[in-house]
């Protein structure tokens, strides 16, 4: 694989795909902690199993009945639902309007939840699994579609976007393991500001060679979609702080 | 357990719709571009500019509404 196509699948995919894998391990790790780790290990994996199967269906029948053009459009306009819900929530948060993400809040939350359902002494614990498997399965669906995106290029491009997804999820668990905590070092929020600028113009990129545009450049063109989205994320950032005074914007919370 | 499944399905709805207004309009600019690659031959190449700009527009006026929103209710009023 050559270094551009490196650029534009492995490293990216590697960043979006970290971040879901941090959410994920977070709830799992709150699962382990309060109520014992057999659980939510049976939940990962059922979910898991659950991402392949349908990956592996859907994807299959996507890729061998849909025509490429069609494919990309399609790709292009879910990148697009995704990306931009992602980018407009990272915009709110930086403008102070969202609480930003917290992954400790989120943690204490989680296992105060989890020891106000209670936990049966005997039997197996299927709250504990139902939670993992949902996290699992929602995230892991987000992944899905990260890898989708920047491996929409041809063949290199989405092995490298599965590769990058994949180390990130090795790192991510190993770290979990490690710590046994969540990983609040991350700088999830600007991530998530980046991946969601990043899989938008993707979408951008895709749908419109779905519909038989050439763009000037390729794929370079992608960067001047990304430098357009984000200027307009930084100026909104700005028009919205110049907006609210400061007790509106902490009663305009969840909004 | 069955009616967890429902609420499954709403939390991978709400991967890609959490802002109706928003969705709406995504959609909307897609069909706008499809609709004029389908009627517009020669501009075919343009398209992805057009539809850069109107989701520019569409991202910053939602934006622009939420915060308006938002502004409303910190002054006490209803949202």
């Amino acid at each position: 694989m050559n270094l551009s196509a490196l650029a534009i699948s492995v490293g990216p995919a590697f960043i979006a795909s970290g971040v879901e894998f941090i959410e994920a391990t977070t709830i799992i790790l709150a699962v382990g902690v309060t109520r014992g780790w057999r659980a939510p290990i049976y939940g990962t994996i059922a979910a898991a199993v659950t991402l392949a199967a349908v990956i592996g269906v859907f994807g299959a029948t996507l890729v061998t009945i849909v025509p490429e053009h069609a494919l990309k459009a399609f790709v292009g306009a879910l990148l697009l639902l995704f990306g931009l819900r992602w980018l407009r929530k990272a915009t709110l948060r930086f403008a102070r309007i969202v609480a930003l993400h917290d992954e400790e809040r989120i943690y204490l939350k989680q296992i105060a939840e989890l020891k106000a359902q209670g936990l049966r002494k005997t039997g197996f614990d299927r709250i504990g699994a139902a939670v993992a498997f949902k996290a699992v399965l929602l995230e892991g669906t987000e992944v899905a579609f990260i890898v989708i995106a920047f491996g929409a290029g041809g063949a290199a491009a989405l092995n490298g976007a599965i590769a990058g997804a994949v180390a990130a999820g090795i790192v991510v668990i190993a770290l979990g393991i490690a710590l046994r905590q969540p990983l609040t070092m991350v700088p999830e929020n600007w991530m998530k500001f980046g991946v969601g600028a990043i899989l938008s113009s993707f979408g951008v990129f895709w749908f419109a060679e779905g519909l038989g545009t050439t763009w000037p450049g390729d794929a370079l063109s992608i960067f001047l979609i990304l430098g357009l989205f984000l200027g307009a994320s930084w100026l909104s950032v700005r028009m919205l702080r110049t907006m609210l005074p400061h007790g509106a914007e902490v009663a305009a919370r969840n909004v | 357990m069955s009616s967890r499944i429902p609420r499954l399905f709403e939390a991978i709805w709400g991967l890609l719709v959490e802002d109706g207004s928003l969705a709406v309009g995504i959609v909307l600019a897609l069909a706008a571009t499809w609709l004029a690659a389908m009627t517009l031959f020669g501009l075919v190449d343009q398209l992805g500019w057009f539809l850069t700009a109107m989701l520019l527009a569409l991202f910053v006026a939602n934006l622009y509404w939420a915060a308006h929103q938002a502004k409303i209710r910190g002054d006490g009023r209803p949202g």
